[in-house]
C-alpha cells in the first residue's frame, strides 16, 4: 500500500522542458534573485508552478516547504517586478546522510535558455552545501533533455533509472550530486 | 506530499464524475440489456465493447490498476446482469478469468517491482461462480456463431439453409462481416486462455500446446486487425476525431464504461485519470506479448545454467513486459528447483564442472552451499526484473555474493588448510570447494560486468563519463577472462580424467594448449574497451572542451558514485580513482599502440567466428565487434 501511495504522490517534483516559443528581450543583469520574503510571494509560486508544470501540488505540499525550510525551500527570479522563475528546495536527513532535494524548477517559456534556471539551481545549491548537505538529489524525466543537460552540468549523475515513474509511463532519472568531502581546516 | 486539494479537478477525481455508485449507473442506462433493441446495432456494440476491454486490459499490463482499466467496464462489474445476452456474458466471464490467472503469475512471481498497482484487486469481483466453465460456455458461444456464419454463406450461395437457425442481426449484408468480426475476438479469448493455462502446468510441460495456442492468437489478432475497415463501413455514420487513437476498431465510443465508479472502492488514494491505451496500439501489445511469451515457450529447458543466463540476458533485450517476465520467472523458478526439476546443488555442480557423481553430496546440507543454492534462484529472478529494477538489485547482489565467497573460503580453510588450486588431492569434498570458489569468482564478476552493461542499456552514463565506464569494465573483463580461462582449464582436467587413459596425441596437445573460444570472445572485448578507454582519454587530455569541470565537484565524486557498489565489493581488489587516473592521464593521440586494441579486437574476432557457427546470438555479436561497436555480451 505505502509503495503504491508513494507512486500515486512522490515523483511530482519536475522540471519544466525548455520549447522555443517568443522570447522576451533582457538583460541577465536586470535578473534579480530573490529569497522567500513572506505570503505574498505564495501565490506567484503556486501560479508559476500551476502554469508550467503538469503535476498538480495542493496548498499543503507548499506550506510543507516554507514552514520547514524558510530560508531556502523558494529562491525567485524577478524580471522588472514579474516573478519569471522559482526552484522549490529541502534538506534533510536520509539514510545517515544529510542531502538536499529540488522538488520543483520552472522558469516561464519567454525567459528561458538564457541561464535563470542554471542560476536559481546554482544559488540553491551553494545553499545546501553552506548548510552542511553531502549530497544534492532530484527526479526527472528521462526525456527531459534540457533538465539532464543543466544538471549534467552542474556535477549530477544520473545514479538510477525509475521504471514507469510517472503517471504517463514515462522512466525517470534519480540524479545526484555528490559534494567533495570538506577540507581539513589545519 | 500525498495531500490533495478537494475540488481541484488535478487531484480530485471524485469532482468529475457522472454517477456515485454502480447501481445508479445501471439505473440510468448506463449499461444496457440489451445493448440495442436494434440487433445490429447490439452487435456492433458488442464488438466495441470486445475491443475497448483489449484495450483497457493492456492499459492494464503496462502499469495501471485494473479498477481503472478492465474493471471500468460495468457490465464486468454487474457480471450476472448479462446472463440474457449470451455473447456479452461469455465474453465478459472470459475476460474476468483470464485476468484473474493473469494477476495469480504476477502475484506468484512476485518480482517486487515498481508494479505495485497491478496486482491491486481490493473490491474488484474478480473471483466469479462457475468461471471454470468460462470456455465451455464461450465454446457454446462460438459454435452458435460458426453456424451463423455458414447459414448466411450458404443463404448466399442460394443453396438450402441447412437448419432453421436465427441470424447473428437483422441486416443480411452485414451478417457475414459481423460474424467474422465475432468468432476471431472469441478464438482470440479462448487461445489466449489456452496460453496461460498451458504454460501454467509444472515443469515446462505444457510449454509445446502453448505455442499452438500462441499461433492461433496471433491469426486471430491478424484477423481482428482486418476486420476494422468492415466494421468503419458499416454504418453511414462516422466517428469523429483521429481513427487511430480510438479504443475500438469501429471508432464509435462503447457503451458501458465508467472509470471513476470504482474511485472510492479500490484504491487508498483518489487515483488520477489516466489514458486506455488506442486500440491499434492495444493489439499491437499483445501481439509484441505473445511473441516474448513464444519466445519463452521455445526454451530448450537448458539444463546448463551459463545457457540459460546467455538465453535471459538475450530474451531481455526485446524489453519484454511484466506478463512475459513473470511467467519466464515462474518456469525456471518453481518449488526451489530450477524448471521445478533440478535442485540448485546440482546446477551449480554442473556449472562448476563437478563430476555428475558429486551432485548429491551431502556437502549440499552445509549452511554456505544452502545459502548459495538461495542466490543463484534469487540471482534467476532479479535477472527477469526490468532492466532499471534488475540493474539496482545486481549491484546490491554484489556484497551477498562477496560474502559467500568468503565465508566457503573460510569453511575451506578451516577444513583443509591453505587453498591450493593445483592440488593433486583425490578428496572429493576438497574438490568440490575448489571448483565451487573458482566458479563462485566467475559468477561474481559475471554480475559487475552486466551491471556495467546495463548502465549503458538504461543511459545512466552520460558522454563525459564513458571513459572511466569502459576503464572499469575493462578491469572487470579481465579479472572475468581470469576467471573463466581457470574455470574452463579445471573444466578440461574433469573430462580428461573421465575420459580413456591413453596418451594424448599431439593433436590432442596441440588443442588443449589454444585458448578455447569462449576466453577468446572476451578477450576481444578487453581489446575493445582498452582502446576504448585509452581513445576517450586522449580526447579528454588533448582537447579542452571535452574537459568541462563542473563548479560544485570533480570527476573523483562521480567514479566514487558510479563505482561505490563494486568498489565495497572489492570488485575487483586494487582499483580505485587514483589507479584510473595513473592509467589514464598520459593518453595521446600519437600513441600508436592506442590504435592496435582495435585490430586486435578485430583480428581476434574474425578467429572465433567459426567456433560459434551454431551460436547464432555470439556470431550476430562477433559481426558488431568487427565493425568496431562495443554491444554488450
Amino acid at each position: 500500500m505505502l509503495l503504491q501511495q508513494q507512486k500515486e504522490t512522490r515523483g511530482r517534483e519536475r522540471t519544466m522542458e525548455a520549447k522555443p516559443e517568443e522570447k522576451a528581450e533582457f538583460e541577465e543583469a536586470e535578473i534579480e534573485y530573490v529569497s522567500y520574503g513572506g505570503e505574498h510571494h505564495l501565490p506567484l509560486i503556486m501560479n508559476l508552478v500551476d502554469q508550467e508544470l503538469s503535476e498538480p501540488y495542493s496548498i499543503f505540499t507548499y506550506r510543507y516547504f516554507v514552514y520547514l525550510w524558510p530560508q531556502l525551500s523558494f529562491l525567485q527570479a524577478f524580471h522588472k517586478g514579474k516573478c519569471v522563475g522559482t526552484v522549490v528546495c529541502k534538506m534533510g536527513e536520509h539514510r545517515n546522510t544529510f542531502r538536499g532535494y529540488i522538488a520543483m524548477l520552472v522558469v516561464i517559456k519567454p525567459y528561458r535558455g538564457r541561464g535563470i534556471a542554471t542560476e536559481l539551481v546554482t544559488r540553491s545549491i551553494r545553499m545546501m552545501m553552506e548548510s552542511g548537505c553531502e549530497e544534492v538529489t532530484l527526479e526527472a524525466e528521462v526525456t527531459n533533455k534540457g533538465a539532464l543537460a543543466l544538471y549534467g552540468r552542474l556535477g549530477f549523475i544520473r545514479a538510477k533509472r525509475l521504471f514507469h515513474y510517472y503517471l504517463n509511463g514515462v522512466d525517470a532519472f534519480r540524479l545526484k550530486l555528490l559534494f567533495p568531502p570538506p577540507r581539513q581546516v589545519l | 506530499m500525498s495531500a490533495l486539494e478537494i475540488m481541484d479537478p488535478k487531484m480530485d477525481s471524485g469532482i468529475v464524475c457522472t454517477y456515485y455508485s454502480i447501481d445508479e449507473a445501471i439505473e440510468n442506462g448506463a449499461a444496457p440489456i440489451p445493448i440495442s433493441l436494434d440487433s445490429t446495432i447490439d452487435v456492433r456494440c458488442t464488438i466495441d465493447i470486445m475491443d475497448h476491454l483489449l484495450a483497457c486490459e493492456a492499459a492494464w499490463h503496462k502499469g495501471h490498476s485494473l479498477a481503472q482499466t478492465v474493471f471500468s467496464c460495468i457490465y464486468l462489474l454487474r457480471l450476472d446482469r448479462t446472463a440474457p445476452h449470451a455473447l456479452l456474458h461469455s465474453y465478459c466471464r472470459i475476460i474476468r478469468a483470464t485476468c484473474k490467472a493473469v494477476v495469480s503469475v504476477v502475484s506468484d512471481a512476485r518480482t517486487h517491482e515498481e508494479e505495485d498497482l497491478f496486482t491491486m484487486t481490493y473490491g474488484l469481483p474478480l473471483n466469479g461462480d462457475g468461471d471454470d466453465k468460462c470456455l465451455s460456455i464461450l465454446n457454446a458461444v462460438e459454435e452458435t456463431i460458426s453456424r451463423q456464419l455458414r447459414a448466411c454463406k450458404a443463404t448466399s450461395s442460394k443453396r438450402r439453409l441447412p437448419e432453421d437457425l436465427e441470424p447473428l442481426q437483422s441486416n443480411p449484408n452485414l451478417e457475414e462481416g459481423f460474424c467474422k468480426a465475432l468468432l476471431c475476438r472469441l478464438r482470440f479469448r479462448k487461445h489466449f486462455f489456452h496460453v496461460l493455462s498451458c504454460m501454467k502446468r509444472p515443469q515446462g510441460r505444457g510449454l509445446e500446446s502453448a505455442r499452438k495456442h500462441i499461433a492461433s492468437c496471433l491469426t486471430e489478432l491478424e484477423s481482428i486487425l482486418k476486420s476494422a475497415d468492415f466494421l468503419r463501413s458499416c454504418f453511414d455514420e462516422s466517428c469523429e476525431g483521429d481513427i487511430d487513437d480510438k479504443t475500438t476498431a469501429s471508432g464509435f465510443e462503447p457503451i458501458g464504461f465508467d472509470a471513476m465508479l470504482n474511485s472510492r472502492l479500490s484504491a487508498p488514494t483518489p487515483p488520477r485519470a489516466i489514458k486506455i491505451l488506442s486500440w491499434k496500439k492495444a493489439v499491437e501489445y499483445f501481439v509484441k506479448l505473445l511473441h516474448d511469451l513464444d519466445v519463452i515457450c521455445s526454451y530448450s529447458l537448458d539444463p546448463r545454467l551459463e545457457s540459460l543466463l546467455r538465453f535471459v540476458v538475450q530474451f531481455q533485450k526485446s524489453q519484454p513486459d511484466l506478463v512475459a517476465r513473470s511467467h519466464l520467472q515462474l518456469l525456471l523458478v518453481q518449488d526451489g528447483k530450477l524448471y521445478g526439476r533440478d535442485p540448485f546443488f546440482a546446477v551449480i555442480n554442473k556449472a562448476a564442472a563437478l563430476p555428475e557423481a558429486t551432485k548429491n553430496h551431502d556437502i549440499q546440507k552445509n549452511e554456505s552451499f544452502l545459502q548459495l543454492g538461495m542466490l543463484v534462484m534469487n540471482l534467476l529472478k532479479i535477472l527477469c526484473t526490468n532492466a532499471a529494477w534488475q540493474r539496482r538489485k545486481l549491484g546490491k547482489f554484489l556484497q551477498d555474493w562477496r560474502v559467500i565467497y568468503v565465508q566457503l573460503e573460510l569453511a575451506f580453510r578451516n577444513e583443509y588448510g591453505e587453498v591450493s588450486s593445483s592440488s593433486n588431492d583425490e578428496n572429493t569434498c576438497m574438490k568440490i570447494f575448489q571448483h565451487i570458489l573458482l566458479w563462485v569468482e566467475e559468477q561474481t564478476y559475471w554480475i559487475a560486468f552486466r551491471f556495467l552493461i546495463l548502465g549503458f542499456e538504461l543511459e545512466l552514463y552520460s558522454t563525459g563519463e564513458y571513459c572511466m565506464v569502459y576503464w572499469y569494465l575493462y578491469a572487470v573483463l579481465i579479472k572475468l577472462t581470469e576467471k573463466t580461462h581457470l574455470m574452463m582449464a579445471v573444466s578440461h582436467d574433469t573430462a580428461k580424467r573421465k575420459g580413456k587413459k591413453k596418451k594424448d596425441s599431439p593433436k590432442d596437445l596441440a588443442r588443449e594448449s589454444r585458448i578455447p573460444p569462449a576466453v577468446l570472445f572476451l578477450q576481444c572485448y578487453i581489446c575493445l574497451a582498452e582502446g576504448l578507454t585509452m581513445m576517450l582519454a586522449a580526447l579528454r587530455n588533448e582537447i579542452p572542451v571535452f574537459h568541462s569541470p563542473s563548479p560544485f565537484n570533480t570527476e573523483h565524486e562521480k567514479f566514487v558514485q558510479h563505482f561505490e557498489l563494486l568498489q565495497r565489493a572489492c570488485i575487483p581488489d586494487h582499483v580505485s580513482y587514483p589507479s584510473y587516473k595513473e592509467s589514464t592521464t598520459h593518453a595521446r593521440f600519437s600513441t600508436l599502440a592506442m590504435y592496435n586494441y582495435f585490430k586486435d579486437a578485430q583480428r581476434i574476432a574474425k578467429e572465433v567466428k567459426s567456433s560459434f557457427s551454431n551460436d547464432p546470438e555470439r556470431l550476430a555479436e562477433l559481426r558488431k565487434l568487427e565493425q568496431g561497436i562495443f554491444y554488450p555480451i
